[in-house]
């Protein structure tokens, strides 16, 4: 017998159990739960094969034609199934829906297959032979697709491009049968150019995957994506709905613009308001210039330094209108210099002194950003801070990540610093809380009677109120974050699943 | 600020994995053999080239070898005061197996690379350490200490935080873990393993005549998990198995450390920050390029040959591995016949990567051990920066040759080249880091 006939099988085989592997893996990545995932859409998948073979009785005539149109179809639908998964995904609500109809379809055709390729070769071949071979060339093909799978095609190619590629192999044996089994069909011009619009089809969408997937991120994030960029540090989106903005680093939400007024006036002012002799103010993180907008609201203030790693991320809120008018055009305010730099590091390497300094890193969720919650951190930051000055950290949710924040808090305290917590509502955020701190020979703290005009959120007498603490969001008793032993990284990763589940 | 599903996704649909990577061409990696002074040692061994310097120097003291052994010398005989010695070291740069390299990326070292934190009858090492800045106030420097992730573990397909393969543990495997710790609990109560050694109980022990294997069997231990992580133990601290191990040094790796430490000690150089800190001070004592070939008697003095200088000394402090002593000191030339310690080799390189490879599981740790490796996995010599981020690092690979025999290994070591060890190296990391061809430029091998 024709082994390359056989090894067509081969191939069909692999491309039948590659889409039922493409929608199993995406419904996990994307769901979760793959123990379900992956039962149910093999379990449909199984079934409607068993549906297509049935089917495959009412097939009587014209056999190669038709098989050459299934081979055709699931090209197509089980090559751009997982580009239409994602788009589903991202697009509606109907995911599961267009999941199983998808298998379903996929599976009725795929369950065609075999039966009318038997029947075809039935006249060729010993019809235990055709059965045999057929049968042993699918499993082969099952063998070899569920171990290129995961080895090869996921990490090389990932799920949308080995999904066409598939798609490109079914076509490409369509094609194949028009010269194979030519003496058994009538017209072959027009299958043929099928074939070929099918293969072109295939072979532009291999080449605008990123583009497909690209499509789908924008709608993950519901709004409409205004910039997206990987620098070399992290993932920026910008996202806006009528009047709101709002900034993801790396996926996580950094500030809306509809209420990032109370997070940043909460930030500064309690602090910087009680200094009316601070000069010179430093500012970590917080690229976005928010907190800077802050600070410059004080005609005293002779100069800001803001030192954040991503130039990229600076650059862009120094330049971009909707941006600039959300932060005053503040980082192009000639007191203000910035200096792209890992905060850390620059501290080390600095002697420059300021009167207060707003600490504003992403939350403490791998062990790289968690060095600047340390004891040995707040040491270093202590030495620029002139006697009698502060500084402000952010410190995470009082309520939703209650340990992390109280373990900040005794991270200062252990460095030997004199610590005033206190909190507030940002709606986009939930209770956020800050931390206040004094070198150990300061002045006690005391919270300023007024603030500066103009503010949208805090008027000087709320400012004292921030300080107390509701029941829910006292103080637990945890440990200080070390660089050798960083707890808060433990407890905000346990929080943090709590919520999520 | 959390992260909602949606957003979680978003990620992941970023992933290169859903998205697809473009193949490049592999890039060339270079490196080579670092100067490793075999040559010397087996010339000494032999007993050849035995120089006839002209020069003659008189001191009181001769310190014969240059590693931290031989420096801390220095440093003791200095803080009391003597001026009048000499420090000889065989090697163009001091420091011993506690030396260090560097390149445009970091520091990195070439063997020792910590020190468990000195508990507290180990006065001198704590001494040492003040005046070194790590230890002030009775609290030891946070910097110097290994930053978290401290060890992860690669099993099953990913990594996992820690070194105790916890999550691959039978209840079975859990008791035994809990009765391993309370037995070197014990052990460390009787004070035999306390260092410094010489302030313990006497030494002879029973656990001298027994192979740690053949202990683990007598204390009934038998979960796979344990004997795999004391058997990493051995290996990583000897370079034995544990049958080549005797039970007293297997214990001792458990027993030594202070029960609550929160360490080790490192540093991007790893011990050779040490060095490094001792050379500063003590750097003008010390003679490179002089290997001492000979050590006798003259009337009432010691009499040391060196390449470039005789040196007659009052007293002879031997710094020097052990094992070489008989072929260089006259008076020991019996021991040769004698068949004392076995030296294992050790086989370390330091890779330098242009970016960090893939990986599945919990975050880059100090040290990155692989489950059922050959070797003994990698210390990142950028752990201990200050930087959230680090475009490039330096990993240091250690193997140890337990499987064979100490001559087998060494013939092996000789005989192999550079892109041999380069291979098998990167073999063993693309195990867990499937791309790391396309991330490294350089491996150095050191054979020691
Ligand atoms: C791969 C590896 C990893 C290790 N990791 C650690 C670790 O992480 N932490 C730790 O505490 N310990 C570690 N150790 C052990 C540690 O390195 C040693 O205990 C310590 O460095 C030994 O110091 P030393 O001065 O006694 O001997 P060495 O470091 O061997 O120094 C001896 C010196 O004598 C010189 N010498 C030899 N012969 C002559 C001669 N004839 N004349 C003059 N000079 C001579 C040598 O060149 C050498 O510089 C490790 C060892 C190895 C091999």
């Amino acid at each position: 017998m024709n082994v390359a006939l056989f090894l067509s099988v081969l191939a069909i085989a692999a491309c039948g159990l590659i889409y039922e592997l493409v929608a199993s893996a995406l419904a996990s990545y994307l769901l979760g739960d793959s123990v379900l995932q992956f039962s149910t859409v093999i379990g449909t998948y199984l079934f409607a094969m068993g549906v297509g073979s049935w089917l495959s009785r009412y097939l009587t005539r014209g056999l190669v034609a038709r098989f050459i149109g299934i081979e055709l179809m699931v090209g197509v639908i089980g090559g751009f199934s997982s580009t239409l998964l994602f788009l589903a995904f991202a697009y509606t609500g109907a995911f599961r829906l267009v999941l199983y109809a998808l298998v379903v379809v996929i599976g009725v055709l795929v369950g065609l297959e075999i039966p009318l390729l038997m029947r075809i070769l039935r006249d060729r071949y010993a019809f235990k032979e055709v059965v045999s071979n057929v049968l042993t060339f699918d499993y082969l093909g099952a063998l070899a697709a569920s171990l290129a799978f995961p080895i090869v095609l996921v990490p090389k190619l990932g799920l949308v491009r080995s999904a066409i590629l598939f798609g490109i192999v079914n076509a490409v044996i369509a094609l194949w049968s028009t010269f194979l089994f030519a003496e058994l069909l009538g017209t072959r011009r027009a299958l043929r150019a099928a074939c070929v619009a099918v293969l072109t089809i295939l072979t532009v969408g291999m080449t605008q995957a990123k583009a497909i997937t690209t499509l789908a991120e924008d709608n993950i994030y519901s709004d409409d994506v205004i910039f997206s960029r990987d620098t070399r540090y992290q993932h920026i989106v910008l996202t806006a709905w009528k009047d709101d903005l709002r900034l993801f680093l790396n996926s996580h939400l950094q500030f809306s613009s509809r209420d990032e007024y109370r997070y940043h006036e909460a930030l500064v002012h309690p602090g910087l308001a009680a200094l009316p002799g601070a000069r010179r103010v430093l500012v970590l993180g917080g690229g976005d210039g928010l907190a800077v907008r802050e600070i410059l609201r004080y005609p005293s203030i002779e100069s800001v330094t803001l030192v954040d790693l991503d130039p990229e991320m600076t650059r862009l809120f120094a330049t971009h209108p909707l941006l600039t008018k959300l932060n005053g055009g503040s980082l192009t305010s000639p007191k203000v210099r910035v200096v792209n730099a890992d905060a850390f590091v620059w501290l080390d390497q600095n002697t420059e002194m300021f009167d207060f300094a707003v600490v504003d890193f992403p939350d403490p969720n791998n062990y790289a950003v968690g060095k600047l919650y340390t004891t040995a951190f707040y040491r270093a930051l202590e030495r620029h801070v002139s006697r009698g000055g502060l500084f402000v950290v952010q410190s995470t949710s009082p309520l939703f990540a209650r340990q992390s924040f109280w373990s900040i808090v005794e991270t200062l305290k252990r460095a030997r610093l004199k610590t005033y917590p206190y909190h507030v509502y940002v709606p986009s955020f939930g209770e956020w809380g800050f931390t206040l701190a004094a070198g150990a020979d300061a002045p006690p703290y005391a919270p300023p009677g007024t603030v500066p005009p103009g503010l949208r959120f805090l008027a000087g007498p709320d400012v004292a109120q921030l300080f107390t603490f509701p029941r829910d969001m006292q103080a637990v008793a945890v440990e200080p974050n070390r660089l050798n032993d960083q707890v808060l990284v433990r407890y905000y990763e346990k929080e943090f699943d709590a919520i999520n589940r | 600020m959390s992260i909602s599903r949606r957003e979680f996704i978003a990620g992941l649909v970023a992933a290169p994995a859903l998205v697809g990577l473009t193949n490049k061409a592999p890039r060339p990696i270079a490196g080579g053999f670092v100067d490793d002074a075999m040559g010397v040692g087996h010339s000494l061994r032999d007993g050849r080239a035995v120089p006839h310097p002209r020069d003659r120097r008189r001191v009181h003291v001769a310190v014969v070898g240059g590693g931290i052994a031989g420096l801390s010398t220095a440093w003791e005989l200095d803080r009391r005061g003597a001026r009048n010695f000499v420090v000889l070291e065989l090697a163009a740069q001091a420091g011993g197996n506690a030396r260090s390299g560097e390149n445009d990326v970091s520091a990195y070292p070439w063997a020792a690379h910590y020190v468990p934190v000195p508990g507290p009858r180990a006065t001198l090492v704590r001494e040492l350490f003040v005046e070194l800045g790590l230890l002030r106030d009775g609290e030891w420097d946070e910097r110097s200490l290994c930053f978290s992730p401290q060890e992860r573990l690669f099993m099953h397909g990913e990594w996992h935080a820690g070194l105790e393969p916890e999550f691959a543990m039978s209840l079975g495997d859990r008791a035994e873990f809990r009765r391993f710790a309370d037995v070197v609990a014990a052990q460390r109560a009787t004070g035999q393993f306390t260092i410094p050694s010489a302030l313990g109980v006497s030494r002879a022990s029973a656990l001298d005549r027994l192979s740690m294997d053949a202990w683990l069997r007598e204390q009934g231990f038998t979960s796979p998990r344990l004997w795999w992580y004391v058997d990493y133990a051995c290996r990583d601290d000897y370079g034995a198995s544990l049958r080549q191990t005797s039970a007293w040094a297997g214990i001792h790796y458990f027993a030594a450390r202070e029960p609550d430490e929160r360490g080790p000690l490192t540093w991007p150089d790893g011990n050779g920050w040490i060095t490094k800190r001792l050379l500063a001070k003590l750097g003008g004592y010390v003679k490179t390029n002089a290997p001492v070939s000979r050590v006798r008697r003259e009337g009432s003095r010691w009499r040391l040959t060196s390449a470039r200088a005789e040196y007659d000394a009052d007293i002879v402090i031997w710094a020097a591995p052990a094992f070489v002593a008989p072929y260089v000191v006259d008076e020991l030339r019996a021991e040769r016949r004698r068949t004392g310690f076995v030296y294992s080799p050790w086989l370390t390189a330091n890779i330098t990567l242009e970016r960090w490879p893939a990986e599945r599981g919990s975050q880059p740790a100090w040290d990155n051990v692989i489950y059922d490796s050959p070797g003994l996995g990698y210390v990142v010599a950028t752990h201990q920066s200050l930087r959230t981020f680090e475009p490039r690092t330096v990993w240091t690979y250690y193997h140890a040759f337990a499987d064979l025999t100490p001559e087998l290994a060494r013939q092996e070591l000789v005989r192999r080249d550079w892109s041999y060890w380069r291979d098998r190296i990167l073999d063993d990391l693309a195990r867990v880091h499937a791309d790391i061809r396309d991330c490294v430029s350089r491996v150095d091998v050191l054979r020691l």
